[in-house]
Protein backbone atom coordinates (compact mmCIF):
# COMPACT_ATOMS: atom_id res chain seq x y z
CA UNK A 1 0.00 0.00 0.00
CA UNK A 2 1.27 3.45 -0.89
CA UNK A 3 1.28 6.49 1.36
CA UNK A 4 2.15 10.10 0.75
CA UNK A 5 4.61 11.93 2.95
CA UNK A 6 4.63 15.71 2.82
CA UNK A 7 8.05 17.27 3.45
CA UNK A 8 8.49 20.98 3.98
CA UNK A 9 7.96 23.74 3.09
CA UNK A 10 8.77 25.69 6.21
CA UNK A 11 12.28 26.92 6.63
CA UNK A 12 12.38 30.67 6.99
CA UNK A 13 16.15 30.91 7.24
CA UNK A 14 16.73 29.71 3.70
CA UNK A 15 16.06 31.15 0.33
CA UNK A 16 13.49 28.96 -1.33
CA UNK A 17 11.65 26.63 1.01
CA UNK A 18 9.91 24.05 -1.11
CA UNK A 19 7.55 21.26 -0.39
CA UNK A 20 8.07 17.66 -1.39
CA UNK A 21 5.45 14.93 -1.54
CA UNK A 22 6.89 11.48 -1.34
CA UNK A 23 4.78 8.49 -2.22
CA UNK A 24 6.26 5.61 -0.28
CA UNK A 25 5.72 1.92 -0.13
CA UNK A 26 7.21 0.95 3.19
CA UNK A 27 10.68 2.44 3.21
CA UNK A 28 10.98 2.73 -0.56
CA UNK A 29 10.06 5.91 -2.39
CA UNK A 30 7.76 5.09 -5.29
CA UNK A 31 7.27 8.60 -6.54
CA UNK A 32 8.29 12.11 -5.60
CA UNK A 33 6.63 15.40 -6.41
CA UNK A 34 8.11 18.84 -5.91
CA UNK A 35 5.83 21.72 -5.05
CA UNK A 36 7.51 25.06 -5.47
CA UNK A 37 6.41 28.56 -4.72
CA UNK A 38 6.25 28.74 -0.96
CA UNK A 39 8.68 31.60 -1.05
CA UNK A 40 7.89 32.92 -4.52
CA UNK A 41 8.76 36.61 -4.45
CA UNK A 42 7.68 37.84 -7.86
CA UNK A 43 11.16 39.08 -8.53
CA UNK A 44 10.94 39.06 -12.32
CA UNK A 45 7.93 41.38 -12.17
CA UNK A 46 9.67 43.61 -9.64
CA UNK A 47 12.76 43.88 -11.84
CA UNK A 48 10.65 45.53 -14.55
CA UNK A 49 10.00 48.44 -12.23
CA UNK A 50 13.58 49.08 -11.15
CA UNK A 51 16.41 50.79 -13.01
CA UNK A 52 19.38 48.97 -14.52
CA UNK A 53 21.55 49.93 -11.57
CA UNK A 54 19.01 49.06 -8.88
CA UNK A 55 18.55 45.64 -10.42
CA UNK A 56 22.15 44.66 -9.64
CA UNK A 57 21.30 44.77 -5.97
CA UNK A 58 17.98 43.07 -6.56
CA UNK A 59 19.51 40.15 -8.46
CA UNK A 60 22.22 39.85 -5.84
CA UNK A 61 19.48 39.06 -3.35
CA UNK A 62 18.13 36.11 -5.32
CA UNK A 63 20.46 33.79 -3.46
CA UNK A 64 22.17 34.00 -0.11
CA UNK A 65 25.05 31.65 -0.90
CA UNK A 66 25.89 32.35 -4.52
CA UNK A 67 24.78 35.99 -4.50
CA UNK A 68 27.69 37.06 -6.68
CA UNK A 69 26.76 34.62 -9.43
CA UNK A 70 23.38 36.22 -10.12
CA UNK A 71 24.75 39.75 -9.96
CA UNK A 72 27.60 38.82 -12.32
CA UNK A 73 25.28 37.06 -14.74
CA UNK A 74 23.03 40.12 -14.85
CA UNK A 75 25.86 42.62 -15.09
CA UNK A 76 27.68 40.85 -17.91
CA UNK A 77 24.42 40.76 -19.86
CA UNK A 78 23.61 44.43 -19.30
CA UNK A 79 27.16 45.43 -20.23
CA UNK A 80 26.62 43.71 -23.58
CA UNK A 81 23.33 45.59 -24.03
CA UNK A 82 24.97 48.92 -23.18
CA UNK A 83 28.03 48.06 -25.33
CA UNK A 84 30.36 48.69 -22.43
CA UNK A 85 33.85 47.27 -22.28
CA UNK A 86 34.88 46.98 -18.63
CA UNK A 87 38.61 47.43 -17.91
CA UNK A 88 40.57 44.22 -17.60
CA UNK A 89 41.54 44.86 -14.01
CA UNK A 90 37.88 45.22 -13.12
CA UNK A 91 37.04 41.94 -14.84
CA UNK A 92 39.84 40.11 -13.07
CA UNK A 93 38.62 41.32 -9.69
CA UNK A 94 35.04 40.37 -10.58
CA UNK A 95 35.93 36.80 -11.49
CA UNK A 96 38.38 36.55 -8.61
CA UNK A 97 35.43 37.11 -6.30
CA UNK A 98 33.51 34.51 -8.35
CA UNK A 99 36.12 31.87 -7.70
CA UNK A 100 36.41 32.75 -4.02
CA UNK A 101 32.65 32.39 -3.83
CA UNK A 102 32.83 28.99 -5.49
CA UNK A 103 35.39 27.92 -2.88
CA UNK A 104 33.21 29.02 0.01
CA UNK A 105 30.13 27.41 -1.50
CA UNK A 106 31.85 24.08 -2.17
CA UNK A 107 33.43 24.01 1.30
CA UNK A 108 30.00 24.68 2.79
CA UNK A 109 28.54 21.89 0.71
CA UNK A 110 31.28 19.40 1.62
CA UNK A 111 30.54 20.06 5.26
CA UNK A 112 26.83 19.45 4.70
CA UNK A 113 27.57 16.23 2.82
CA UNK A 114 29.76 15.02 5.66
CA UNK A 115 27.07 15.92 8.17
CA UNK A 116 24.31 14.13 6.27
CA UNK A 117 26.49 11.05 5.88
CA UNK A 118 27.17 11.02 9.62
CA UNK A 119 30.75 12.24 9.40
CA UNK A 120 30.52 15.29 11.61
CA UNK A 121 34.22 15.91 12.13
CA UNK A 122 34.47 16.44 8.37
CA UNK A 123 31.74 19.04 8.69
CA UNK A 124 33.55 20.85 11.47
CA UNK A 125 36.88 20.89 9.63
CA UNK A 126 35.48 22.21 6.35
CA UNK A 127 33.38 24.88 8.03
CA UNK A 128 36.38 26.04 10.03
CA UNK A 129 38.31 26.44 6.78
CA UNK A 130 35.42 28.17 5.10
CA UNK A 131 36.02 31.05 7.53
CA UNK A 132 39.38 31.68 5.83
CA UNK A 133 37.73 32.33 2.49
CA UNK A 134 34.87 34.28 4.08
CA UNK A 135 37.45 36.56 5.70
CA UNK A 136 39.16 37.04 2.36
CA UNK A 137 35.85 37.99 0.77
CA UNK A 138 35.14 40.41 3.57
CA UNK A 139 38.56 41.95 3.15
CA UNK A 140 38.04 42.44 -0.61
CA UNK A 141 34.44 43.61 -0.64
CA UNK A 142 33.59 44.67 2.89
CA UNK A 143 30.82 42.08 3.17
CA UNK A 144 30.61 38.40 3.96
CA UNK A 145 27.45 37.46 2.06
CA UNK A 146 26.25 40.07 -0.40
CA UNK A 147 29.56 41.36 -1.68
CA UNK A 148 28.06 44.14 -3.81
CA UNK A 149 31.31 44.39 -5.71
CA UNK A 150 29.76 44.44 -9.19
CA UNK A 151 28.63 47.56 -10.91
CA UNK A 152 27.80 48.30 -14.52
CA UNK A 153 31.13 48.64 -16.30
CA UNK A 154 33.40 47.04 -13.73
CA UNK A 155 33.71 46.63 -9.99
CA UNK A 156 33.38 49.02 -7.07
CA UNK A 157 36.54 48.28 -5.10
CA UNK A 158 40.17 47.81 -5.99
CA UNK A 159 42.60 45.48 -4.26
CA UNK A 160 46.12 46.43 -3.18
CA UNK A 161 49.41 44.57 -2.76
CA UNK A 162 48.81 43.68 0.89
CA UNK A 163 45.46 42.16 0.05
CA UNK A 164 46.97 40.19 -2.79
CA UNK A 165 49.53 38.69 -0.41
CA UNK A 166 46.80 37.77 2.06
CA UNK A 167 44.73 36.06 -0.65
CA UNK A 168 47.70 33.98 -1.78
CA UNK A 169 48.50 33.05 1.80
CA UNK A 170 44.89 32.04 2.51
CA UNK A 171 44.66 29.99 -0.68
CA UNK A 172 47.91 28.18 0.12
CA UNK A 173 46.49 27.13 3.50
CA UNK A 174 43.20 26.07 1.92
CA UNK A 175 44.93 24.05 -0.76
CA UNK A 176 46.91 22.11 1.82
CA UNK A 177 43.79 21.40 3.85
CA UNK A 178 41.66 20.45 0.83
CA UNK A 179 44.28 17.94 -0.25
CA UNK A 180 44.10 16.49 3.22
CA UNK A 181 40.29 16.17 2.93
CA UNK A 182 40.70 14.47 -0.40
CA UNK A 183 43.00 12.02 1.37
CA UNK A 184 40.50 11.51 4.24
CA UNK A 185 37.60 10.97 1.83
CA UNK A 186 39.60 8.38 -0.04
CA UNK A 187 40.71 6.52 3.07
CA UNK A 188 37.56 6.46 5.17
CA UNK A 189 35.66 3.36 4.02
CA UNK A 190 32.53 4.05 6.07
CA UNK A 191 32.11 7.47 4.45
CA UNK A 192 32.62 6.11 0.94
CA UNK A 193 30.28 3.18 1.60
CA UNK A 194 27.52 5.52 2.83
CA UNK A 195 27.56 7.73 -0.25
CA UNK A 196 28.39 5.22 -3.00
CA UNK A 197 25.41 4.06 -5.03
CA UNK A 198 22.98 6.56 -3.46
CA UNK A 199 20.91 8.81 -5.73
CA UNK A 200 21.79 7.29 -9.07
CA UNK A 201 21.37 9.42 -12.18
CA UNK A 202 22.56 7.90 -15.44
CA UNK A 203 24.29 9.98 -18.08
CA UNK A 204 21.36 9.62 -20.50
CA UNK A 205 18.91 10.84 -17.87
CA UNK A 206 21.16 13.72 -16.88
CA UNK A 207 21.18 14.89 -20.49
CA UNK A 208 17.47 14.31 -21.11
CA UNK A 209 16.41 16.09 -17.92
CA UNK A 210 18.78 19.00 -18.56
CA UNK A 211 20.71 18.63 -15.31
CA UNK A 212 23.37 21.26 -14.68
CA UNK A 213 26.58 21.79 -12.77
CA UNK A 214 28.25 19.24 -10.52
CA UNK A 215 25.18 16.97 -10.70
CA UNK A 216 25.57 16.63 -14.47
CA UNK A 217 29.36 16.45 -14.29
CA UNK A 218 29.19 13.65 -11.72
CA UNK A 219 27.14 11.69 -14.27
CA UNK A 220 29.85 12.05 -16.86
CA UNK A 221 28.40 15.02 -18.77
CA UNK A 222 31.47 17.16 -19.34
CA UNK A 223 29.88 20.59 -19.53
CA UNK A 224 30.86 23.81 -17.86
CA UNK A 225 29.86 27.29 -18.97
CA UNK A 226 33.33 28.54 -18.09
CA UNK A 227 34.71 26.27 -20.85
CA UNK A 228 31.82 26.38 -23.34
CA UNK A 229 30.97 30.03 -23.28
CA UNK A 230 33.95 31.61 -21.55
CA UNK A 231 32.96 35.03 -20.33
CA UNK A 232 35.66 37.68 -20.27
CA UNK A 233 38.65 36.15 -18.51
CA UNK A 234 38.18 32.38 -18.40
CA UNK A 235 39.61 31.73 -21.86
CA UNK A 236 42.91 33.25 -20.74
CA UNK A 237 43.19 31.07 -17.66
CA UNK A 238 44.26 27.50 -17.38
CA UNK A 239 41.96 25.07 -15.58
CA UNK A 240 40.50 21.63 -16.01
CA UNK A 241 36.92 20.51 -16.26
CA UNK A 242 36.23 18.04 -13.45
CA UNK A 243 33.97 15.06 -14.02
CA UNK A 244 33.22 11.72 -12.42
CA UNK A 245 31.41 8.76 -13.88
CA UNK A 246 30.01 7.00 -10.83
CA UNK A 247 26.67 8.89 -11.25
CA UNK A 248 25.93 8.92 -7.49
CA UNK A 249 26.51 11.07 -4.41
CA UNK A 250 30.11 9.85 -4.25
CA UNK A 251 30.69 11.26 -7.71
CA UNK A 252 29.19 14.59 -6.70
CA UNK A 253 31.56 14.80 -3.73
CA UNK A 254 34.56 13.95 -5.91
CA UNK A 255 33.61 16.54 -8.54
CA UNK A 256 33.31 19.27 -5.94
CA UNK A 257 36.59 18.46 -4.22
CA UNK A 258 38.36 18.48 -7.58
CA UNK A 259 36.71 21.78 -8.48
CA UNK A 260 37.96 23.28 -5.24
CA UNK A 261 41.53 22.50 -6.25
CA UNK A 262 40.91 23.97 -9.71
CA UNK A 263 39.47 27.12 -8.14
CA UNK A 264 42.62 27.60 -6.08
CA UNK A 265 44.63 27.42 -9.31
CA UNK A 266 42.36 30.02 -10.91
CA UNK A 267 42.60 32.35 -7.91
CA UNK A 268 46.38 32.18 -7.89
CA UNK A 269 46.56 32.82 -11.63
CA UNK A 270 44.23 35.80 -11.37
CA UNK A 271 45.98 37.37 -8.38
CA UNK A 272 49.44 36.92 -9.90
CA UNK A 273 48.37 38.13 -13.34
CA UNK A 274 46.20 41.02 -12.19
CA UNK A 275 46.53 43.72 -14.89
CA UNK A 276 47.08 47.38 -14.07
CA UNK A 277 44.63 50.12 -14.90
CA UNK A 278 41.17 51.30 -14.00
CA UNK A 279 38.57 49.11 -12.41
CA UNK A 280 35.43 50.69 -13.83
CA UNK A 281 34.09 52.70 -16.77
CA UNK A 282 31.10 54.98 -16.57
CA UNK A 283 27.84 53.35 -17.60
CA UNK A 284 24.99 55.15 -19.34
CA UNK A 285 21.64 55.46 -17.59
CA UNK A 286 19.65 53.89 -20.44
CA UNK A 287 20.19 50.92 -22.71
CA UNK A 288 19.28 50.73 -26.39
CA UNK A 289 16.45 48.35 -27.32
CA UNK A 290 17.79 44.85 -27.66
CA UNK A 291 18.03 41.52 -25.99
CA UNK A 292 20.78 39.39 -24.57
CA UNK A 293 21.19 35.94 -23.06
CA UNK A 294 23.81 35.76 -20.35
CA UNK A 295 25.18 32.49 -18.95
CA UNK A 296 27.44 31.96 -15.99
CA UNK A 297 28.71 28.92 -14.14
CA UNK A 298 27.54 29.34 -10.56
CA UNK A 299 28.82 26.94 -7.90
CA UNK A 300 25.63 24.91 -8.39
CA UNK A 301 25.65 24.92 -12.17
CA UNK A 302 24.58 26.95 -15.13
CA UNK A 303 22.87 30.20 -14.32
CA UNK A 304 21.06 31.95 -17.16
CA UNK A 305 19.53 35.43 -17.44
CA UNK A 306 17.54 36.64 -20.42
CA UNK A 307 17.43 40.44 -20.51
CA UNK A 308 15.35 42.53 -22.90
CA UNK A 309 15.69 46.30 -23.11
CA UNK A 310 13.16 48.75 -24.55
CA UNK A 311 15.29 51.89 -24.65
CA UNK A 312 14.35 53.21 -21.21
CA UNK A 313 16.27 53.07 -17.96
CA UNK A 314 14.40 49.94 -16.89
CA UNK A 315 14.42 46.43 -18.37
CA UNK A 316 11.45 45.29 -20.41
CA UNK A 317 11.92 41.75 -19.17
CA UNK A 318 14.38 39.95 -16.94
CA UNK A 319 14.14 36.19 -16.84
CA UNK A 320 16.22 34.38 -14.26
CA UNK A 321 16.80 30.66 -14.09
CA UNK A 322 18.80 29.55 -11.10
CA UNK A 323 20.70 26.26 -11.31
CA UNK A 324 18.71 24.56 -8.56
CA UNK A 325 15.50 24.73 -10.64
CA UNK A 326 17.31 23.07 -13.53
CA UNK A 327 18.22 20.16 -11.27
CA UNK A 328 14.77 19.45 -9.85
CA UNK A 329 13.52 17.10 -12.60
CA UNK A 330 16.70 15.06 -12.13
CA UNK A 331 16.26 15.04 -8.35
CA UNK A 332 12.79 13.51 -8.67
CA UNK A 333 14.35 10.68 -10.63
CA UNK A 334 17.17 10.25 -8.10
CA UNK A 335 14.70 9.98 -5.24
CA UNK A 336 12.62 7.29 -6.96
CA UNK A 337 13.47 3.78 -5.81
CA UNK A 338 15.54 5.26 -3.01
CA UNK A 339 14.91 4.97 0.72
CA UNK A 340 13.26 7.53 2.97
CA UNK A 341 16.47 7.55 4.96
CA UNK A 342 18.41 8.67 1.88
CA UNK A 343 16.25 11.76 1.23
CA UNK A 344 18.50 14.16 3.18
CA UNK A 345 21.62 12.86 1.47
CA UNK A 346 20.21 12.89 -2.05
CA UNK A 347 18.66 16.28 -1.57
CA UNK A 348 21.79 17.76 -0.11
CA UNK A 349 23.79 16.31 -2.99
CA UNK A 350 22.22 18.63 -5.55
CA UNK A 351 23.29 21.45 -3.23
CA UNK A 352 19.90 23.09 -3.22
CA UNK A 353 19.74 26.71 -2.23
CA UNK A 354 16.84 25.60 -0.11
CA UNK A 355 17.36 23.14 2.63
CA UNK A 356 13.69 22.81 3.19
CA UNK A 357 14.35 19.29 4.30
CA UNK A 358 15.73 20.45 7.64
CA UNK A 359 12.41 21.10 9.37
CA UNK A 360 9.79 18.47 10.00
CA UNK A 361 8.53 15.49 8.11
CA UNK A 362 5.27 13.70 8.69
CA UNK A 363 5.75 10.00 8.41
CA UNK A 364 2.78 7.78 7.82
CA UNK A 365 3.30 4.20 8.90
CA UNK A 366 2.54 1.87 6.03
CA UNK A 367 0.98 -0.78 8.24
CA UNK A 368 -1.09 1.10 10.78
CA UNK A 369 -1.62 4.43 9.03
CA UNK A 370 -0.46 6.34 12.09
CA UNK A 371 1.04 9.76 11.51
CA UNK A 372 4.12 10.82 13.35
CA UNK A 373 5.99 14.07 13.05
CA UNK A 374 9.76 13.71 13.09
CA UNK A 375 12.52 16.21 12.68
CA UNK A 376 14.96 15.82 9.82
CA UNK A 377 17.68 15.11 12.40
CA UNK A 378 15.77 12.05 13.51
CA UNK A 379 15.46 10.95 9.93
CA UNK A 380 19.20 11.32 9.62
CA UNK A 381 19.67 9.22 12.73
CA UNK A 382 17.45 6.54 11.20
CA UNK A 383 19.55 6.76 8.07
CA UNK A 384 22.72 6.18 10.06
CA UNK A 385 21.15 3.26 11.89
CA UNK A 386 20.11 1.71 8.61
CA UNK A 387 23.52 2.22 7.09
CA UNK A 388 25.13 0.63 10.13
CA UNK A 389 23.19 -2.58 9.60
CA UNK A 390 23.64 -2.62 5.85
CA UNK A 391 26.47 -4.70 4.49
CA UNK A 392 29.49 -2.51 3.80
CA UNK A 393 29.88 -2.00 0.09
CA UNK A 394 33.31 -3.55 -0.07
CA UNK A 395 33.81 -2.67 -3.71
CA UNK A 396 33.14 1.05 -3.24
CA UNK A 397 36.39 2.93 -3.54
CA UNK A 398 37.28 6.57 -3.90
CA UNK A 399 38.06 7.14 -7.60
CA UNK A 400 41.50 8.70 -7.84
CA UNK B 1 31.63 24.05 -36.02
CA UNK B 2 31.89 27.80 -36.04
CA UNK B 3 28.90 30.12 -35.69
CA UNK B 4 28.83 30.89 -39.42
CA UNK B 5 28.88 27.22 -40.36
CA UNK B 6 26.00 26.53 -38.00
CA UNK B 7 23.98 29.41 -39.42
CA UNK B 8 24.61 28.20 -42.97
CA UNK B 9 23.73 24.65 -42.05
CA UNK B 10 20.53 25.78 -40.33
CA UNK B 11 19.58 27.76 -43.43
CA UNK B 12 19.97 24.64 -45.55
CA UNK B 13 18.04 22.41 -43.14
CA UNK B 14 15.17 24.72 -42.36
CA UNK B 15 14.83 26.71 -45.57
CA UNK B 16 11.76 28.92 -45.47
CA UNK B 17 10.77 27.61 -42.04
CA UNK B 18 13.44 29.79 -40.46
CA UNK B 19 11.59 33.10 -40.30
CA UNK B 20 14.58 34.91 -38.86
CA UNK B 21 18.13 33.80 -38.26
CA UNK B 22 20.55 36.11 -36.49
CA UNK B 23 24.04 35.79 -35.06
CA UNK B 24 24.38 38.99 -33.01
CA UNK B 25 27.27 37.88 -30.87
CA UNK B 26 29.94 35.23 -30.67
CA UNK B 27 28.48 31.81 -29.72
CA UNK B 28 24.92 33.17 -29.78
CA UNK B 29 22.30 32.41 -32.45
CA UNK B 30 18.67 33.51 -32.51
CA UNK B 31 16.24 31.54 -34.66
CA UNK B 32 12.57 32.27 -35.21
CA UNK B 33 10.04 29.67 -36.33
CA UNK B 34 6.25 29.44 -36.57
CA UNK B 35 4.52 27.78 -33.58
CA UNK B 36 3.55 24.77 -35.70
CA UNK B 37 7.21 24.16 -36.61
CA UNK B 38 8.41 24.22 -33.01
CA UNK B 39 8.54 20.51 -32.20
CA UNK B 40 10.15 19.44 -35.51
CA UNK B 41 12.74 22.21 -35.16
CA UNK B 42 13.59 21.27 -31.59
CA UNK B 43 13.92 17.61 -32.63
CA UNK B 44 16.27 18.61 -35.45
CA UNK B 45 18.36 20.75 -33.10
CA UNK B 46 18.61 17.95 -30.58
CA UNK B 47 19.55 15.25 -33.05
CA UNK B 48 21.76 17.11 -35.48
CA UNK B 49 23.18 20.10 -33.60
CA UNK B 50 23.70 18.53 -30.16
CA UNK B 51 21.35 21.08 -28.57
CA UNK B 52 19.91 18.61 -26.07
CA UNK B 53 20.41 20.94 -23.14
CA UNK B 54 17.50 23.31 -22.62
CA UNK B 55 18.64 26.07 -20.29
CA UNK B 56 15.23 27.61 -19.80
CA UNK B 57 12.11 28.90 -21.56
CA UNK B 58 11.15 32.52 -21.18
CA UNK B 59 8.13 34.47 -22.30
CA UNK B 60 7.70 38.12 -23.19
CA UNK B 61 4.39 39.97 -23.38
CA UNK B 62 4.57 42.03 -26.58
CA UNK B 63 1.02 43.35 -26.47
CA UNK B 64 -0.73 41.66 -29.40
CA UNK B 65 1.42 38.57 -29.15
CA UNK B 66 3.39 36.54 -26.68
CA UNK B 67 6.95 35.74 -27.61
CA UNK B 68 8.21 32.41 -26.29
CA UNK B 69 11.96 31.84 -26.26
CA UNK B 70 13.60 28.44 -25.83
CA UNK B 71 17.21 28.84 -24.75
CA UNK B 72 19.25 25.84 -25.85
CA UNK B 73 22.93 25.24 -25.39
CA UNK B 74 25.25 22.94 -27.26
CA UNK B 75 28.94 22.63 -26.35
CA UNK B 76 29.83 25.17 -29.02
CA UNK B 77 26.94 27.60 -29.26
CA UNK B 78 23.98 29.02 -27.34
CA UNK B 79 20.93 28.79 -29.54
CA UNK B 80 17.65 30.56 -28.82
CA UNK B 81 14.54 29.45 -30.69
CA UNK B 82 11.71 31.94 -30.57
CA UNK B 83 8.13 31.76 -31.66
CA UNK B 84 5.21 34.14 -31.42
CA UNK B 85 1.65 33.21 -30.55
CA UNK B 86 -1.32 35.61 -30.76
CA UNK B 87 -2.67 36.90 -27.48
CA UNK B 88 -6.23 36.02 -28.55
CA UNK B 89 -5.37 32.35 -28.92
CA UNK B 90 -2.13 31.58 -27.11
CA UNK B 91 -1.58 27.89 -27.86
CA UNK B 92 1.47 25.90 -28.85
CA UNK B 93 2.67 22.34 -28.51
CA UNK B 94 4.70 20.98 -25.62
CA UNK B 95 8.28 19.99 -26.33
CA UNK B 96 8.37 17.56 -23.39
CA UNK B 97 8.24 14.45 -25.65
CA UNK B 98 11.52 15.64 -27.18
CA UNK B 99 13.16 17.32 -24.17
CA UNK B 100 11.74 15.84 -20.94
CA UNK B 101 13.56 18.46 -18.85
CA UNK B 102 11.30 21.21 -20.21
CA UNK B 103 8.40 20.33 -17.93
CA UNK B 104 8.99 22.83 -15.13
CA UNK B 105 9.60 25.70 -17.52
CA UNK B 106 6.41 24.96 -19.46
CA UNK B 107 4.40 24.83 -16.26
CA UNK B 108 5.83 28.20 -15.29
CA UNK B 109 4.90 29.68 -18.67
CA UNK B 110 1.30 28.52 -18.35
CA UNK B 111 0.71 30.11 -14.97
CA UNK B 112 2.67 33.32 -15.56
CA UNK B 113 1.40 34.23 -19.06
CA UNK B 114 -1.87 32.34 -19.36
CA UNK B 115 -0.74 30.46 -22.46
CA UNK B 116 -1.82 26.91 -23.17
CA UNK B 117 0.88 24.33 -23.72
CA UNK B 118 -0.86 21.52 -25.57
CA UNK B 119 0.03 18.01 -24.55
CA UNK B 120 1.94 18.97 -21.41
CA UNK B 121 2.32 15.85 -19.24
CA UNK B 122 1.63 17.73 -16.01
CA UNK B 123 -0.30 20.98 -16.26
CA UNK B 124 -0.43 22.00 -12.61
CA UNK B 125 0.81 25.34 -11.36
CA UNK B 126 4.45 25.62 -10.48
CA UNK B 127 5.04 28.66 -8.30
CA UNK B 128 1.66 30.24 -7.69
CA UNK B 129 -0.36 29.06 -4.71
CA UNK B 130 -3.27 26.64 -4.98
CA UNK B 131 -5.79 29.34 -4.07
CA UNK B 132 -4.53 31.81 -6.68
CA UNK B 133 -7.56 33.19 -8.59
CA UNK B 134 -8.09 31.94 -12.14
CA UNK B 135 -7.43 34.33 -14.99
CA UNK B 136 -4.69 36.27 -13.16
CA UNK B 137 -1.38 36.04 -15.00
CA UNK B 138 1.32 38.02 -13.21
CA UNK B 139 3.90 38.45 -15.96
CA UNK B 140 1.46 39.94 -18.45
CA UNK B 141 2.16 43.65 -18.81
CA UNK B 142 -1.41 44.67 -17.98
CA UNK B 143 -1.34 42.82 -14.67
CA UNK B 144 -0.73 45.07 -11.68
CA UNK B 145 -0.31 43.91 -8.16
CA UNK B 146 -2.99 45.24 -5.82
CA UNK B 147 -2.24 44.71 -2.19
CA UNK B 148 -5.31 43.20 -0.54
CA UNK B 149 -6.86 45.27 2.20
CA UNK B 150 -5.62 44.29 5.60
CA UNK B 151 -8.22 42.66 7.77
CA UNK B 152 -7.54 42.65 11.47
CA UNK B 153 -9.55 39.97 13.21
CA UNK B 154 -11.81 41.66 15.79
CA UNK B 155 -11.26 45.10 14.23
CA UNK B 156 -8.88 47.84 15.29
CA UNK B 157 -8.96 48.68 18.95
Amino acid sequence: MNFQIPIGPQHPALKEPISLRMTVDGEVIVDADIRLGYNHRGLEKLAEEKTWLQNIYLTERICGICSHSHATCYVQGVEKLMELAPPRRGLYIRYLVSELERVHSHLLWLGVAGHEAGFDSFFMYTWRDREIVMDLLEMISGNRVHYAINTLGGVRRDIDEGQKAKILEGVATLRKRSEYYFHIGANEPSFVARIAGVGLLSKEDAIALCAVGPVARASGVARDVRKEDPCAVYDELDFELCTADSCDVLGRVVVRVKELLQSYNLIEQMVKGLPDGDIVVKAPRKAKPGEVVSRYEAPRGENIHYIKANGSDKPERLKVRAPTLGNYPATVLMLRKGFIADIPLIFAAIDPCICCAERTVTLVGARNGEESVVRMDDLRRQALARAKNAPVKGNAVWPF
Amino acid sequence: MSDIEIVESLKRDLGAKALELANPDRRRIFLKVAPAELVPTVTLLRDKYDCAHLSTISGVDKGETFEILYHFASPVVGLTVRTEVPRAEPRFASICPVIPGAILYERELQEMFGVTVEGIPDGRRLNLPDDWPDGQYPLRKDWKHVRPEEVIPGGKS
